[in-house]
């Protein structure tokens, strides 16, 4: 039987651990679960359930800073930026949905945001949660307190252990207390449309959209068959992929900049401005990765590829060539997605790994990253989800496990299965 | 009193034959430098209270050159002090008497710009400025600007992850650094990021980026560049107490605006910067806000005149809108030379470097003035006030026996006043030895402990930068040692299902 264990305090918190580090029972630490199915499966009796380490502990909108426990319903804290018109910069969208058929809208804690390092679709230009985390507090797998940051938003004081935490899969440390820097809501918001079913030519577009004085906060690409998720007006008629370019800021300043980037960018195809309202739709679409959501494509693989930005249109077009799935670029090309039907997975040589060989010897050219998102959990078992760090790099990354958390009792094989390669748990 | 670790008599003793091991890895002339009026210029950085002549100081000119030196200092079990431009504030490249100084001044080229991903690969000896620089033709610039910019190096932001005058809307190095590639003290060479967004493992680039140089020693950097803003325009604004500065600060980003600069300066600081460069500051103003927007041009007009409203609706008694480049220019002028201003008017000063919850500022400053009083010597301000990072400088003459013990004593109070409204030691300067017996005033001995053990995974036996950062250097076995008792089965406080 799985034993969990619910703190509903930091102390609490810190005396599970300690019982755990005591009995030597690892643990599967979680907040709601609903990011469970990201990387590896951790297999352990007993389970950390965060998430009645629960509220916001302050919310200084002058101060452009939240500070919340850990396992704050994501809902709850983007409800209490709304109400003052800010937001996280980094833009996350709903990643849980992507997993799991069954997961609600903003699902998902702060803390579990924070532990996977998401981003959306501003990340091109202003960072992930690890770019806007300013502060934690947490519990290592000594079962002692730590902390690092604060709640101000320029400090170097110490080690900045904020960048480390963000994105260890709660490997390191069970984190009870996160503190984030928000952002004003841009006054108006514009979306440049631009017909491109090429991955390469979108990819050109983006790069020229990136490096022009337009200030573009997002740049993505959806192909023709998944062009109708966008829901532009014209789009049924184009019946083409199409390149969303954004463009934020007050009102006079982004009908400028979008008539620019119309003007430079009319080479690439039609080139059509989309108004506010529609725009703030398009982009919940590609911070969502609506395309391919679990609950409309059930018993695909879905694959993250992370490429330096101005080389995914090529890599775009050559992965959609060697895999036969669909792709969608975000990140001005520094992000693909590939979704491929779970059969063609199980019938190309080097099953059932998902592709993971076809895919990262595509991106290894340009030093790309792959990681595999969804697939069942017999793929994710036989198939290091995570993309394989360098030797060099794995050893100190190893070193650091063994040091906050020498008897490997939290999330143990999270990043890397026990069975393919002890990941220092 | 600062206390460094002792000298370790063996390599003390072993000298000669170090300069020859050091010799055979850099044969080029000068490359080892061992003659006392050769190494006077590195015995200190820009805190120039301490100084320390280094045992040896050493230039490579290349990356096997640098892991061949880290290598043969870890088998040595010899010390090792990295040093960049040397214009750090913190002393974090303060030399030890039986270290070897690695300065990393001849890796000064700039290797590849990468237009298309938006990206410089730089060596680390490469100034901040020198990477707009080498941009600046095409119209792009590298954002953080530490206000050393013309002098200070990449490799050494890097160290210090410094920031500048534009970190809210810009961010600090940290958030600007793609890539580095990195040498371990046992001489690995390590490449960590890149132009690419996700990296695979624990996000070591954070890590290392801010950790004065105690982890390993940056030999190349890939930074992010930006196209340079169409237009900047600047407004002055003043304020009857820095109170209604503050509240204008807050309503300004209350409105959603988040300006390039964000500036305040208290009277004292407005006098002497005044006096000294003529800017055209006002001198009947208690706080003096400098304001910058930069974007296109339709936007920045736009934006000036609703941050001149807000103002006004804040009590501001003075305003004035830059007309032109030359004037802007003006405006920041005065800003730019507050140091020197200061230094004019007294004959030493000290730098502190805080940051507060903007919130907190008037308390703040009127803490300021009664510990004025206290110890006895005056202070002026200069304020990052877009993200509350504070620049009090501690006016003393260090001719006068016991003024340098008293301006520290008072800069000590002043970040204990900083931490304790919910501030930091450091914003932008680092720890080094300046703040380091400080570090105790925001973390725990625990605290502390998990970041040595970061220290731990890069450099067990602590050879590199030693007697910087951390208060108490604890041992490698005492920090790899299980503390933390078993707790019993049976707890009944947590509920379990």
């Amino acid at each position: 039987m799985v034993d969990v264990l619910s703190p509903t305090t930091p102390d609490q918190l810190r005396d599970a651990v300690g019982w755990a580090l005591g009995s030597e029972t690892p643990l599967e630490i979680i907040g709601s679960g609903s990011k469970r199915a990201f990387g590896h499966s951790v297999r352990t009796n007993a389970v950390l359930d965060c998430s009645k380490l629960s509220g916001i502990l302050f919310y200084q909108p002058e101060e452009l800073v939240i500070s919340a426990r850990a396992g704050t319903p994501l809902a709850d804290i983007k409800a209490a930026l709304a109400e003052k018109n800010q937001q996280f910069h980094f833009e996350p969208g709903n990643f849980p949905a992507l997993l799991d058929g069954s997961s609600g809208p903003d699902a998902g804690t702060i803390g579990g945001l924070v532990a996977c390092n998401l981003a959306g679709p501003r990340r091109i230009k202003v960072g992930a949660a690890r770019d806007h985390l300013l502060g934690f507090e947490a519990v290592s797998g000594r079962a002692e307190d730590f902390k690092s940051g604060g709640r101000v938003m320029k400090n170097v004081t110490g080690f900045d252990l904020s960048k480390l935490m963000a994105g260890s899969f709660g490997t390191l440390g069970v984190m009870h207390t996160v503190t984030l820097k928000v952002m004003p809501n841009d006054e108006t918001s514009a979306t440049v449309i631009v017909a491109c079913s090429d991955p390469r030519a979108a990819g050109k577009a983006m790069t020229i959209a990136m490096g022009s004085e337009n200030e573009v906060s997002a740049a993505a690409w959806i192909a023709p068959e998944d062009a109708p998720h966008l829901d532009v007006p014209l789009a049924g008629e184009y019946g083409s992929g199409l390149v969303a370019l954004r463009i934020e800021g007050p009102k006079p300043s982004v009908a400028w900049r979008a008539d620019a980037l119309c003007r430079a960018l009319a080479g690439f195809g039609e080139c059509h401005e989309v108004p506010e309202s529609h725009s703030r739709s398009i982009w919940k679409v590609v911070a969502n990765v609506a395309p391919f959501v679990a609950s409309e494509n059930t018993g695909s693989i879905l694959w993250r590829v992370s490429v330096p930005p101005a080389s995914g249109g090529d890599i775009c077009a050559r992965l959609i060539e060697k895999t036969g799935g669909r792709a969608m670029m975000d990140w001005a090309g520094g992000l693909i997605w590939v979704q491929i039907a779970a059969s063609d997975a199980a019938n190309v040589p080097d099953a059932p790994d998902a592709m993971a060989g076809t895919i990262r010897d595509i991106v290894a050219n340009v030093g790309g990253q792959a990681n595999l998102v969804r697939a069942s959990d017999e793929i994710r078992q036989a198939t290091r989800v995570f993309h394989p760090e360098d030797p060099a790099l794995a050893r100190i990354n190893a070193r650091i496990k063994e040091n906050l958390d020498p008897m490997g009792i939290l999330n143990p094989g999270r990043i890397a299965p026990l069975s393919l390669n002890g990941e220092g748990a | 009193m600062l206390r460094m670790p002792e000298p370790d008599q063996h390599t003390l003793a072993r000298r000669k034959d170090i300069i020859a091991a050091m010799r055979d890895i850099i044969p080029s002339p000068g490359g080892v430098i061992v003659d006392d009026d050769q190494l006077r210029p590195y015995e200190c950085d820009g805190l120039m209270a301490y100084r320390q002549l280094p045992m040896i100081v050493v230039l490579p000119e290349n990356t096997a050159q640098v892991a061949a030196i880290l290598k043969y200092c870890h088998t040595n079990k010899i010390r090792v002090v990295p040093r960049g431009a040397g214009t750090g504030l913190s002393g974090g490249a303060l030399p030890m008497a039986d270290a070897i100084t690695i300065s990393m001044m001849k890796f000064n080229r700039v290797l590849d710009i990468d237009w298309d991903n938006r990206a410089a690969v730089v060596q680390p000896g490469v100034t901040n400025l020198g990477i707009t620089r080498a941009v600046e033709h095409k119209g792009f610039y590298y954002a953080p600007d530490p206000s050393s910019q013309i002098a200070c190096s990449i490799g050494g932001n890097i160290a210090e992850n410094s920031g500048g005058v534009h970190c809210l809307k810009y961010g600090l190095t940290t958030n600007n650094v793609l890539g580095v590639e990195m040498v371990t003290i046992e001489g690995d060479i390590l490449r960590i990021g890149g132009k690419g967004l996700d990296q695979a493992g624990y996000d070591l680039l954070g890590i290392i980026t801010g950790s004065e140089g105690l982890l390993g020693i940056v030999t190349e950097v890939t930074v992010r560049i930006l196209r340079k803003p169409e237009t900047a325009r600047a407004l002055l604004l003043g304020f009857n107490s820095s109170e209604e500065g503050g509240n204008c600060v807050a309503a300004i980003i209350a409105a959603g605006i988040i300006p390039g600069g964000l500036e305040m300066m208290d009277a004292p600081a407005i006098k002497a910067t005044e006096e000294f460069v003529q800017a055209g500051y006002p001198l009947d103003v208690e706080a003096l806000l400098l304001v910058e927007l930069d974007g296109p041009q339709v936007e920045v007009d736009y934006l000036i005149d609703r941050v001149g409203k807000i103002a006004k609706d804040c009590g501001a008694v003075y305003s004035r809108i830059s007309e032109n480049e030359e004037e802007r220019l003006l405006f920041w002028s005065g800003r730019k030379n507050a140091f020197p201003a200061i230094g004019r008017i007294s004959p030493d000063y000290m730098c502190m470097d805080g940051t507060i919850p903007r919130g907190r500022l008037s308390e703040v400053l009127t803490g300021m003035q009664d510990l004025s009083k206290k110890h006895g010597l005056g202070v002026a301000n200069v304020f990052h006030a877009g993200d509350g990072n504070l620049h009090p400088l501690i006016m003393f003459d260090a001719n006068k026996a016991g003024d340098l013990e008293k301006a520290e004593a008072f800069g000590a109070d002043i970040l204990r006043l900083c931490v304790a409204v919910g501030g930091v030691l450091s914003g932008e300067h680092g720890i080094g030895v300046e703040k380091r017996d400080l570090m105790g005033e925001m973390f725990s001995i625990d605290d502390m402990k998990h970041q040595e053990r970061i220290k731990m995974a890069f450099d067990e036996d602590q050879l590199l930068n030693p007697g910087k950062v951390f208060p108490t250097l604890h041992g490698c076995g005492e920090l790899k040692t299980l503390h933390a008792k078993a707790v019993a089965d049976k707890f009944p406080d947590i509920p379990r299902f």
